[in-house]
């Protein structure tokens, strides 16, 4: 029954093993760029950005945990792969899809500034959670947008279930983020960011514990859901009071 | 059947989040309409709430637009009849 989590064990993989050379795939010679570029960007983010880091002390100090933020412009992951420091950075995977990520320009970007995993992503309906499943069991994080899209107009979408069921299944926590400013400095369909305070704010994680044993007991879809909600509701309590900022 | 048919798109529509009438049945949902691995969770526990059909993963590989999803669901629907 897909209501069980053994049916979606198996639809993400959960059960089988995962290769180290698995993510060797994803590193690029590019990287050697990487800290000139951060360099970079950690003074931009100062001056340009004035960037505002809150609740650092949140993020697990050893990985694997799931990083789950608000995404509403292109400049999201940027500003929060420069607020959690270049330890956690080395540590964090990404998923781009396959047709943004054979932009010419878009890929070279990625490769220097991120561990990205190209994912084909219009042939079946699991290769995402699949392969972020696989990076949390060989103890990595994993960078998520749980809105699964960008928004248009700024505010929280919808979260999806799947981040929910990635978490539970994998049993690692999640990490709320909420990101303020980006979306004024540059949103969707403008080419250069306007100078802009951006304030990433990383709350409590939310830890699967019970969530695991609440499987036992109800079905797991419903779990699942609930693991979002929680999510949701800690990414919006991040936002409260941000606005003005 | 046509009343099925009807329903599931309706429920694909709804979990994706675009109009009925701005669905082409025929087009690829992961191209055209941006559907995922995170979308793909809903769409299925969406299918198993109302039908209680349990798509296999062979099947779900086969699974490129709302007609797939139509066409499997009605099989397995019938078969649990």
């Amino acid at each position: 029954m897909s209501g069980t989590s053994d049916y979606w064990r198996k639809m993400i993989r959960a059960d089988e093993p995962a290769s180290i050379d698995f993510l060797k795939e994803f590193r690029s010679p590019l990287e050697i760029f990487r800290p000139l570029f951060f360099a970079i960007l950690n003074l931009l983010c100062r001056s340009y950005f004035r960037i505002k880091v809150i609740g650092f002390e949140n993020i697990p100090k050893a990985p694997p945990y799931i990083i789950a933020p608000n995404h509403s412009s292109a400049l999201d992951q940027t500003m929060v792969s420069c607020a959690i420091g270049r330890e956690r950075r080395e540590q964090l995977y990404t998923l781009a899809v396959k047709h943004f990520y054979d932009r010419p320009f878009a890929r070279v970007f990625m490769k220097i500034a991120a561990n990205v995993m190209r994912i084909d992503s219009q042939e079946d309906f699991f290769p995402a959670l699949q392969a972020a499943v696989k990076v949390l069991k060989l103890g990595k994080s994993i960078y998520i947008n749980p809105e699964g899209t960008r928004s248009e107009s700024g505010g929280l979408l919808p979260f999806r279930v799947g981040v929910g069921l990635l978490a539970a299944e994998t049993g690692v926590p999640i990490v709320p983020v909420y990101i303020n400013g980006t979306f004024r400095s540059m949103p969707p369909g403008s080419v250069f960011p306007k100078p802009s305070r951006v304030t990433v704010s990383f709350g409590e994680p939310i830890y699967m514990d019970e969530y695991i044993k609440r499987k036992q007991a109800e079905m797991a879809y419903d779990v699942y859901k609930a693991i979002t909600d929680e999510l949701f509701k800690r990414v919006s309590s991040l936002k409260v009071g941000q606005e003005d900022l | 059947m046509a009343e099925l048919e009807q329903e599931i798109k309706t429920l694909v529509s709804r979990i994706i989040k675009i109009d009925e009438s701005r669905i082409d049945p025929d087009a690829n949902i992961f191209i055209e309409y941006g559907v995922d691995s995170l979308l793909g969770v809903e769409i299925l526990a969406g299918l198993d709430k109302k039908y209680g059909v349990d798509i296999p993963e062979q099947k779900i590989r086969e699974i490129k637009s709302l007609n797939d999803i139509i066409r499997i669901a009605k099989e397995l629907i019938a078969k649990k009849a």
